[in-house]
């Protein structure tokens, strides 16, 4: 076969051959799913937000009144409390120490008093042998007078003893209310959720950032919904409103509005930086639902939609124009 | 007569042979370079396209393109999810995080953060792992290019091979740990840093301290709903910028196109392609019937028309012409499948098929037309001259 014959044949297979890279090359790259749908709202115009699930009690992080070394712990995450059980005990023997010092001090006031007692009794005895003498010449005014005066003495030294012994019983109080401060009891009833705290440890008293001990009622739970200010405008109390768990779409409810925090708060953005500031300040609206349709853990996150009559490019006569552009710097 | 037509081009090998060549050239260079150009261009916004989920992507308002990140308040993502016709947005944290190596070198990756819950905008194609994976504790996903080069276990030997990224084993992201439990398949990026895909909430623990992370909100229209419109609500309401896909990746394109020497360069290598193919082969061809200058007054001489004349030639121009094409094309196919699994940018569409078919059939014409134009005026007489 020759050259001039070839070429031809080359070239219609090179057409060919670009045709087929042509067409295999440029084939759309395959698009990732999402693993889970994501949540989307059922409402026409909505605020969404992010919303945070907490007890209705709130979470009470439980603090000490008394530092010390921690004796023993009475619950465990999870165990259902009663209001005023003990959660944990703080070491109490110096405490118990100086108890036993005050009882004895308190026993020795109340034997001050019997010896004041007989003291007084035989004065009294006395001073009234003394008295009962008819006979004025037969014992001297002088004599009257002591016996008289070592009566009364007698009788001020019997009731310093008793007041002595109120006051021990006052000390014995004392350290027995400084021994109960050391037991630390449940304000609520409730479910410990978090429990920091292990014998041994010192539990310090005051604002701790990691709580000692984290007590709520879960018998109801809210979700606190974060709106932004930009949005805050647009909330309306009595809308409608649901929630989907995060992970899974299914799981939907419908919330019922608890309370509106009127106090617009700074948000809260967790970048875990030594000083953090602020993004933006939100409003927060707790809503309360039927926790039997979803399983869901106190501090987990939602979304949640709020319906909205007013959708932000449209704002009513009423409202404040400045509040749609939210211009932010 | 066509027959004479082909005798004559086909009669002297070389020169035959020397013609073809020079179309070979033109419509190669006419097609290999303008296919690296589309290949770099497209290279610009692949990330857009590999993420293609969402509909709408809301960025500040000053990006100029893909990689420039203004990050915004995390907030922005709920305001946008509150815009009706929006039936989801999910944040997106996108940036250039330093990696350590074993050895100790430094590598910058892409890194991309994705919801935690949905994992939306995930590389395209997952070759070992599943995307869900990335819900392991400081688990991360690395693309395959990235894995068997960049951020590979530098070789014992000097100059060596680096090993791979093997599942399991574990990277250093700006001082944090980092698990490798997904190797995918990304189309390489303009530049070709690797891509490490991990969660929005992770990612913002390996990128360094900053008050706002958030790069992007995916948004997806809800059914039926206009894009340019919501486009248009979102941009109205929250004051940043929102493009569909298509109108993203043309604000990426465009960047480059302004601020890169990259279309110039590529221009004048397919016009010089153009104009070394044009005259190779329009002076190869007019030598050629300067050659068969007789031949042609012979026929001429015979009573042959000027018209069959005409369509002679073109006949001749027309075959060396698609030959020339043929061969051009299916060399510039045969080098982007050489070249597929190297670095090198290549994408072929069919655009470029038209675009060198067109600029070979203009050297035809214009090779034929001159020697056209010579047959033409040719005097019979010549033949018996000299």
């Amino acid at each position: 076969m020759q050259i001039k014959h070839i070429l031809p044949v080359l070239a219609a297979a090179g057409l060919v051959f670009a045709g087929y890279t042509v067409v295999n090359s440029n084939k759309p790259t395959p698009i990732a799913k999402a693993v889970t749908e994501p949540s989307t709202a059922p409402f026409k115009a909505f605020i969404a937000g992010a919303g945070i699930i907490e007890a209705q009690s709130q979470n009470i992080a439980i603090g000490t009144p008394l530092p010390g070394i921690v004796k023993a712990v009475a619950v465990k995450v999870g165990d259902p409390i009663q209001a005023n059980s003990p959660l944990f005990y703080l070491d109490d023997r110096d405490t118990r120490a100086n108890l036993a010092i005050k009882r004895a001090d308190l026993a020795k006031a109340v034997a001050d008093v019997s010896v004041a007692k007989a003291t007084y009794t035989d004065a009294k005895a006395l001073s009234d042998l003394a008295e009962a003498v008819t006979d004025r010449r037969a014992i001297s005014a002088e004599e009257l007078i002591k016996r008289r005066n070592a009566m009364l003495i007698s009788k001020a030294k019997l009731e310093s003893a008793a007041a002595l012994v109120q006051q021990a019983e006052a000390n014995v109080a004392e350290i027995e209310t400084t021994l109960s401060r050391l037991v630390i009891r449940a304000p609520v009833a409730g479910v410990a959720l978090q429990v920091n705290i292990r014998p041994g440890e010192f539990a310090q008293a005051g604002f701790l950032s990691t709580p000692l001990l984290v007590l709520g009622n879960l018998e109801q739970l809210h979700v606190r919904v974060d709106i932004d200010e930009n949005d805050a405008w647009r909330f309306d109390k009595s809308s409608k409103a649901v929630a989907f768990l995060r992970g899974n779409r299914q799981f939907k409810v419908d919330l019922v509005l608890a309370y509106v925090e009127p106090y617009v708060v700074p948000k809260k953005s967790l970048t875990g930086d030594s000083n953090e500031r602020v993004d933006t300040r939100v409003l927060q609206a707790l809503y309360r639902f039927d926790r039997e349709q979803m399983p869901i853990y106190v501090g987990q996150q939602m979304d949640v939609f709020i319906e909205t009559t007013v959708t932000p490019n449209a704002p009513p006569e009423a409202a404040p124009p400045v509040a749609a552009q939210g211009a932010t710097p | 007569m066509n027959h004479i037509a082909l005798k004559m081009l086909m009669g002297d090998t070389g020169k035959y042979i020397g013609i073809v060549m020079g179309l070979t050239f033109a419509s190669l260079i006419m097609t290999q370079q303008p296919a690296i150009f589309v290949g770099l261009m497209s290279r610009s916004y692949s990330f857009i396209s590999d993420v293609g989920l969402p509909d709408i992507w809301v960025m500040d308002a000053k990006v100029q393109f893909v990689d420039d990140i203004k990050p915004l308040q995390e907030t922005e993502l709920y305001r946008v999810r509150g815009i009706s016709g929006v039936a989801w947005a999910m944040p997106m944290y996108k940036g250039l995080l330093k990696a350590r190596l074993t050895d100790g070198t430094f590598q910058t990756c892409n890194v991309i953060g994705l919801d935690d819950a949905t994992l939306i905008g995930g590389p395209p194609q997952m070759l070992e792992g599943t995307l869900e994976d990335l819900r392991r504790s400081d688990s991360v996903i690395v693309d395959i290019d990235g894995a068997t080069d960049k951020l590979g276990k530098p070789s014992l030997l000097p100059g060596g091979k680096p090993t791979p990224l093997k599942l399991g084993d574990s990277l250093e992201l700006n001082d944090r740990r980092a698990i490798v439990v997904g190797i995918a398949k990304v189309t390489r990026t303009f530049q070709s840093q690797p891509v490490v895909y991990t969660t929005y909430s992770r990612a913002k623990n390996y990128a360094p301290r900053e008050r706002k992370l958030l790069s992007f909100v995916l948004v997806k229209a809800k059914p039926g709903q206009n894009p340019a419109e919501l486009t248009r609500r979102i941009r109205e309401a929250t004051g940043l910028a929102a493009y569909t896909q298509a109108e993203f990746m043309e604000l990426t394109y465009q960047y480059f196109m302004h601020n890169t020497g990259i279309p110039i360069n590529f221009g004048i290598s397919v016009l010089l392609g153009f104009i070394v193919g044009a005259a190779i082969a329009g002076q190869t061809f007019y030598n050629f019937t300067l050659e068969n200058l007789r031949q042609f007054g012979v026929l001429k001489a015979m009573g042959t028309s000027n018209w069959v004349l005409l369509r002679m030639i073109l006949l001749q121009a027309v075959l060396v012409g698609s030959i020339g094409y043929g061969l051009g094309v299916g060399l510039t196919a045969l080098f982007g499948h050489a070249m597929r699994h190297t670095i090198l940018a290549f994408k072929f569409p069919w655009q470029l098929l038209v675009f060198s078919g067109a600029g070979v059939s203009i050297i035809c014409v214009f090779a034929a037309l001159i020697s056209i134009i010579k047959v033409i005026r040719l005097e019979p007489a010549i033949v018996f001259k000299g």
